[in-house]
């Protein structure tokens, strides 16, 4: 994985960076020793590793707004990171980058049930978003399987979605503001508690945006009270296709579910080692579906669901009877991406998403070059919107597994777009699926997502070598002018 | 005579581009011409409306494709036979403007304009997956695609919606759409002033019966509804949107109304009224019969509507009605050279909130600042975006700020 | 996820152990969520995934620990509640004491902070000296702000008042009220019995009323957590086979039902004797035994049930749930259902995974971080309305015990067991009116 070549005359000057980034946000809140510095190198995605050259830790809007002043400056790079439980490597530090942690940044601002928001700090997890209101029958519902550790500032730069996202929307549709500090160091408010702000969506580019356009130092998000009941219900299947079909027979009924999950075989057997929740161990295919809202209307849903999933051939079906059995049966589903790690000690974890009915199809495809590169693979998906998690099985210990597993979900990824999908749903763009962006986009489009990128951060400072695979110099903008499917600038430095 | 420019395939919008010189307007149907910033006299013209058709259309996958200029009765017939909708209810200007129809698809979208259940299903710019456009430089692009879970890149289909073609022509357009509801009821409350409305319509969203819409209509703007009920209560009226299943909505309605017991007198309108009420909100009916009137929209955190409709009326003579449970507040004044906008601006929340100037004569327009004046830091970001996409001020110039 | 040991390193047992831990870890951080300390500090470092990663560095190395892995480390509470979190099943507990007893051989602290821990591990484990220390503490408080660091510390933490020593602690055997339908030992401790002697006595009352005969063992004493936390593999062993020969005489002197243990942070160590006697075979099988034995009070009431006994009207009580309780030995629910069977009101604070700070020594060795979770624990056990605090363990007791939260007056600390001696007959626990 070709990264940006790094800037030795930074790094020739990284003390005396750390001594001024010291001054900005306090003694402890600069770490430079190396032995120190390997902890940071990763973030979920634990295939590629690079340690940062310094990491900071600010407390506060007015350290961010420091840190990067001083980086813009200096010509230093700047690399964000929140939990560090992405998947898709877009928390990797750079040889000659400044790491900042938004870890520290984990206080809950606001509550204002008169508006239905909360106002948190970006560190703040997920779950942390919903304990500060679950007391008075509230949530925030977006729920990605690491919500409980993962960030909340960490949700608004993936765009994350979760189980729930198929009735509730992803994040972006339950941001109602964020603050951001832009690589130079001005501050920006996006939107607010009112809706619908007036001039450009910025916060909907910003959402999804992978720590490319600025730093969210604050987020305001959407709260939403608790459906009156939720039931889960476990369906088993002899094979993918015909879970995938119930799957398509619910939504044409019009049904849709508060949420809706497939695992295979493997994934299955994963889960249950860790939660115990009483999956069938002898099928092919679970489909997880939980109906939530009003009782009476889950009750319903609940005998249409039921009806639907036998006729599309269900095998084993249960309901789940009370709160703590609906939590064990979405517990094992949430833990199914680490619990593989019961099966195999290391896995790329892929996310594409497809149109729902060619779920079979890309299942049979991933199988086929589950053969041609020898190694197991097992699949969690978000069935609902056609989200795809195959979860590669190798062993980085073991010659060139990695190699090997990088190709197979390349692959993967190829034949999402041949079945009129995207490469990523929510786990982003970040170096994982970034040299296959030309494959869904045409280099115009890219073009211009470029200059949407140079509108933010002229300067470019800002995680270089993600998403993009070509590192882009935006003085150079004004000179352009469009050749069709040319490849501009041949001669600037492709990392 | 401006030059018109009617191409009659997606290709063709592109060569128009390059081929017409200096600034163009970019319009569909026109029923939304008069929003906005005026446009300068004089320009050529990018008339989208011949681009039309649905292009892709699968129920089950909760999808639908159609060129730019796909007019929105079109769309809504074609959902309709499969028992599906657009979720976020594209508004009907043209009573308000004097327009021929609700206009295109790429309309409603360029101008994120949504109806009453945004508050629950989303709006306008929630709703779109992708598109195809040509930006001020002649340059076709894309972004986004067919499904719902996508963060490939930049989501430039957010910044396009409500963009009012400041950023570029769009040809095609990429929606999700869902199932129309079974069923539709409304909770009326009728008599109550408009803080304890709100207090109603807060306590509605905030419970588990999944209100999808919350409006409170004063007395002289209820009284010019289309639904009996309503206008002949003779007092103003709180109005709770419940949607689903059958028994389900029957059931929450009577919930709702079990909970709301004691504040006012209550009842319920069944689908069809709700259809024609909710219709009424939607597309500002009231306002609409007064031609003349400037109308502003509002849009607050929901806590303040009440108290900002209040203060504004307390200045300004004219009508008004809240929206999205009190933070959308539409506003319609006798005249003023003005438009009433320092009165109007003044009583915004320190915090969060912005007016928008919808409807006034051209030359009003043009003088008062139609959108919410920018920070500074977020216009200087603006104009670099617009540089991004139209680095010459092509596209529709000054149709939302003087200098986008 | 990847490691890289030579086949040579991985000759060593502690090694390959450690190699099949760190490959289940899959990096996901799903751990950084329930950590008290990464909670407080936000930093990688101070996360149990950050702690993989620096012990996994430093074995891989085959050098001396370094200094950095050595302070976090040292900053890791013991918690647990990593392992509860970890949907890989990694065994973080036992690759931290393989990395403890590295630093324990290999690094040489400085001279004070040795003095600190010898000083510790010699008077803790001993109640004569325990209290003597207390005694001495308490004359020192005045002058505290004279004391270094953490002598400083320990001055403040000293109590106001020391109970007498009870009679309840000598190795005696307490005949079950009415039919006798078990026998069980009673594992007295060490800390305990100084700081808060009510407990045992309570202990005694309830279980004899639920007819169980109650032996305290002659021999038995402290339980060697302090020693194997510090890294001290003798001190700990040496404790446990004590304890195992204690307990295995009074198994000779007739059937032996349980080992209840009413501290948990001592309970996790006894369920643990197998692994600290695994290196004689023949101590680990006695000490597999005794293991087996052994129960927390809670598990072993709830087996028993409380015959209808009810307080009312009865307060409403928060539960505290100590860390070596519901990580360490795994039982959450039957505290918590007893305490409510007894007619208490029982709620829970927000967080409740995370740790009061107490931890064993980590409140004297780390005082910083242990007063910052302190407080963050007593404000979230004060928001629960709740005038009284039950826990399962005597760290935790004595921890909170005189905190105040803000803006109100300290919220009495009591042991479960007391409560529920009260519920059933005994008398009102010391320090509530």
């Amino acid at each position: 994985m070709r990264m940006p070549v790094p800037d030795p005359s930074v790094i020739a000057r990284r003390a005396e960076i750390a001594r001024n980034l010291r001054a900005l946000v306090g003694p402890d809140g600069v770490i430079d020793g190396a032995d120190a510095l390997r902890a940071y190198d990763c973030d979920g995605m634990s295939a590629y590793r690079q340690p940062p050259m310094l990491v900071a830790l600010p407390r506060g809007t007015g350290e961010v707004v420091r840190v990067l002043k001083y980086c813009h400056a200096h010509n230093v790079r700047i690399v964000p990171r929140g939990a560090g439980t992405g998947l898709s490597g877009g928390a990797l530090p750079l040889a000659d980058a400044v790491t900042v942690g938004l870890a520290r940044m984990n206080r809950i601002i606001e509550v204002d049930y008169a508006n239905r928001c909360v106002v948190a700090e970006p560190g703040v997890t997920n779950l942390g978003v919903t304990d500060a209101v679950r007391s008075a029958g509230f949530y925030y519902a977006p729920d990605p399987s690491s919500q409980i550790a993962c960030s909340i500032g960490g949700n608004v730069a993936e765009n994350s979605g979760g189980v729930h996202c198929l009735k509730y929307g992803l994040t972006v549709h339950n941001v109602l503001g964020v603050e951001l500090v832009l690589m130079d160091g001005e501050v920006v408010r996006l939107g607010g508690k009112h809706l619908d702000t007036p001039g450009l969506d910025l916060l909907g580019v910003v959402i999804g945006s992978e720590g490319l356009l600025g730093i969210v130092t604050q987020v305001t998000v959407r709260i939403l009270k608790a459906p009156e009941t939720a039931r889960a219900m476990m369906m088993g299947f002899a094979s993918n296709e015909s879970a995938g079909d119930c799957v398509g027979r619910i939504i044409s009924a019009g049904i849709i579910p508060g949420g809706m999950e497939m695992m295979d075989r493997p994934a299955i057997r994963a889960s249950e080692e860790y939660a115990h929740a009483g999956y069938p161990l002898d099928v092919e295919s679970l489909l997880l579906v939980e109906l939530d809202g009003p009782a009476v209307e889950v009750e319903h849903l609940v005998k249409r669901v039921e009806e639907i999933a036998r006729a599309a051939g269900a095998t084993t079906l249960t309901i789940s009877r009370d709160a703590a059995e609906r939590e064990r049966i979405w517990a094992g589903r949430k833990a199914a991406f680490p619990a593989i790690g019961r099966l195999s000690p290391d896995y790329l974890c892929m996310d594409g998403t497809i149109p729902r009915r060619k779920l079979p199809e890309v299942l049979a495809k991933i199988a086929e070059l589950s053969r041609r590169y020898n190694l197991g693979v097992a699949n969690v998906f978000h069935a609902g919107d056609g989200n795809l998690h195959p979860l590669i099985l190798f062993d980085a210990n073991v010659g060139d597994e990695l190699d090997r597993a990088e190709r197979f979900g390349a692959d993967i990824l190829r034949a999402c777009i041949a079945a009129g999908g995207v490469l990523t749903g929510e786990h982003g763009v970040g170096i994982e699926k970034r040299d296959l962006m030309p494959e869904m986009f045409s280099p115009l489009d890219l073009e211009q997502q470029h200059r949407l990128k140079c509108a933010f951060d002229p300067s470019g400072l800002l995680n270089p070598g993600k998403v993009f695979p070509t590192l882009h110099r935006c003085a150079d903008h004004g000179m352009m002018r469009v050749h069709k499917n040319e490849t501009r600038f041949p001669d600037l430095p492709r990392f | 005579m401006s030059e018109i420019f009617k191409p009659a395939r997606p290709a063709a919008v592109a060569e128009v581009l390059v081929q017409a010189k200096g600034a163009i307007e970019v319009r569909g149907r026109g029923s939304k011409r008069a929003l906005g910033r005026p446009v300068p006299e004089g320009l050529a013209v990018l008339d989208l409306s011949g681009l039309a058709g649905i292009t892709l259309y699968e129920p089950e996958e909760l999808v639908m494709s159609a060129r730019a200029g796909t007019p929105i009765a079109d769309v809504r017939a074609a959902l309709a036979e499969k028992n599906q909708e657009l979720a976020f209810d594209p508004p009907d200007y043209s009573g308000l403007f004097g327009g021929r129809d609700a206009g295109t698809l790429g309309g409603a979208i360029a101008c994120n304009l949504s109806g009453s259940r945004r508050i629950k299903s989303g709006a306008a710019r929630d709703h779109i997956l992708g598109f195809a456009g040509v930006n001020g430089r002649g340059e076709e692009f894309k972004s986004g695609g067919r499904v719902m879970k996508n963060v490939t890149g930049f989501d430039l289909s957010k910044l396009i919606a409500g963009s009012y073609g400041t950023l570029a022509a769009l040809t095609d357009v990429t929606v999700k759409v869902l199932p129309r509801p079974e069923k539709i009821r409304t909770v009326l409350v009728f008599g109550l002033a408009a803080d304890p409305a709100v207090g109603v319509l807060r306590e509605s969203l905030g419970s588990s019966h999944e209100v999808a819409a919350a409006a409170y209509l004063p007395q002289d703007v209820a009284q010019t509804s289309a639904v009996d009920l309503v206008a002949r209560a003779g007092a103003s009226v709180a109005a709770l949107r419940i949607e689903g299943h059958g028994p389900s909505a029957e059931y929450r309605c009577r919930a709702l109304k079990g909970v709301l017991d004691g504040r006012g007198a209550t009842e319920e309108l069944h689908t069809q009224k709700s259809e024609i009420f909710w219709r009424e909100v939607r597309d500002v009916a009231a306002f609409a019969a007064d031609p003349v009137a400037q109308i502003w929209r509002l849009s607050v955190p929901p806590a303040d509507g009440a108290r900002v409709a209040g203060a504004i009326a307390a200045r300004l003579k004219g009508r008004y009605f809240l929206d999205w449970g009190g933070g959308l507040v539409w506003f319609a004044l006798a005249p003023l050279p003005d438009a009433g906008a320092e009165v109007v601006r003044s009583v915004l929340p320190p915090d969060g909130g912005q007016a928008t100037l919808i409807r006034a004569e051209a030359g009003v327009r043009a003088r008062v600042a139609v959108f919410q004046p920018l920070p500074p830091a977020l216009a200087e970001l603006t104009r670099r975006v617009k540089e991004g996409f139209d680095p010459d001020r092509r596209l529709n110039p000054g149709r939302m700020f003087a200098d986008v | 996820m990847q490691t890289h040991f030579s086949p040579a390193q991985l000759e060593e047992p502690d090694i390959r152990e450690a190699d099949g831990i760190l490959r289940k870890c899959v990096h996901c951080g799903f751990c950084l969520a329930t950590c008290p300390t990464y909670v407080l500090l936000g930093d990688e470092l101070d996360s149990p995934r950050g702690r993989i990663y620096l012990v996994k560095d430093m074995l891989e190395r085959g050098a001396k620990a370094p200094p950095t892995a050595v302070k976090h480390l040292d900053r890791c509470l013991t918690c647990l509640a990593c392992m509860t979190t970890c949907p890989s099943g990694v065994d973080y507990m036992r690759l931290a004491d393989i990395a403890r007893a590295r630093i324990a051989l290999d690094v040489r602290r400085p001279w004070p902070e040795r003095l600190l821990r010898a000083l510790l591990a010699l008077v803790l484990p001993r109640p004569g000296l325990f209290r003597l220390a207390l005694i001495a503490a308490r004359w020192a408080r005045p002058f505290k702000a004279l004391l270094p660091g953490r002598l400083k510390v320990m001055a403040a933490m000293a109590p106001a008042r020391l109970p007498a020593p009870s009679a309840v602690d000598r190795p005696q055997v307490f005949a079950a009220e009415g039919q006798r339908r078990h026998r069980v030992a009673l594992m007295n401790g060490c800390a305990q019995q100084v700081l808060r002697p009510s407990i045992n006595e309570a202990t005694v009352r309830l279980l004899t009323r639920l007819g169980c005969e109650v032996v305290v063992a002659e021999g038995a004493g402290c339980c060697g957590a302090l020693a194997h936390h510090i890294g001290d593999a003798a001190g700990a062993e040496a404790a446990a086979r004590a304890n195992v020969a204690a307990w295995e005489k009074t198994i000779a002197a007739g059937t032996l039902d349980a080992i209840v243990i009413n501290a948990s942070g001592c309970g996790t160590t006894v369920k643990d004797y197998a692994f600290l006697l695994r290196h004689d075979p023949a101590w680990a099988a006695r000490g597999a035994r005794i293991a087996g034995l052994a129960r927390d009070v809670s598990e072993w009431v709830a087996g028993l049930g409380l015959a209808g006994a009810k307080l009312a009207p009865a307060p409403t009580v928060v539960y505290q749930a100590a860390c070596s309780l519901q990580h360490g030995q795994k039982v959450s629910e039957a505290p918590k259902r007893l305490l409510a069977e007894a007619g208490f009101t029982v709620r829970e604070p927000t967080e409740s995974h995370l740790c009061c700070g107490s931890a064993g020594v980590y409140n004297i060795l780390e005082p910083v971080l242990a007063a910052g979770l302190k407080e963050r624990k007593i404000e979230r056990l004060a928001a629960t309305g709740a005038r009284i605090v039950a826990t399962g363990n005597i760290g935790c007791l004595a921890h909170l015990q005189g905190a105040s939260p803000q803006g109100a007056s300290p919220i009495p600390v009591v042991h479960t067991v007391e409560l529920l001696d009260w519920a059933t007959g005994g008398p009102v626990p010391a320090g509530l009116s």
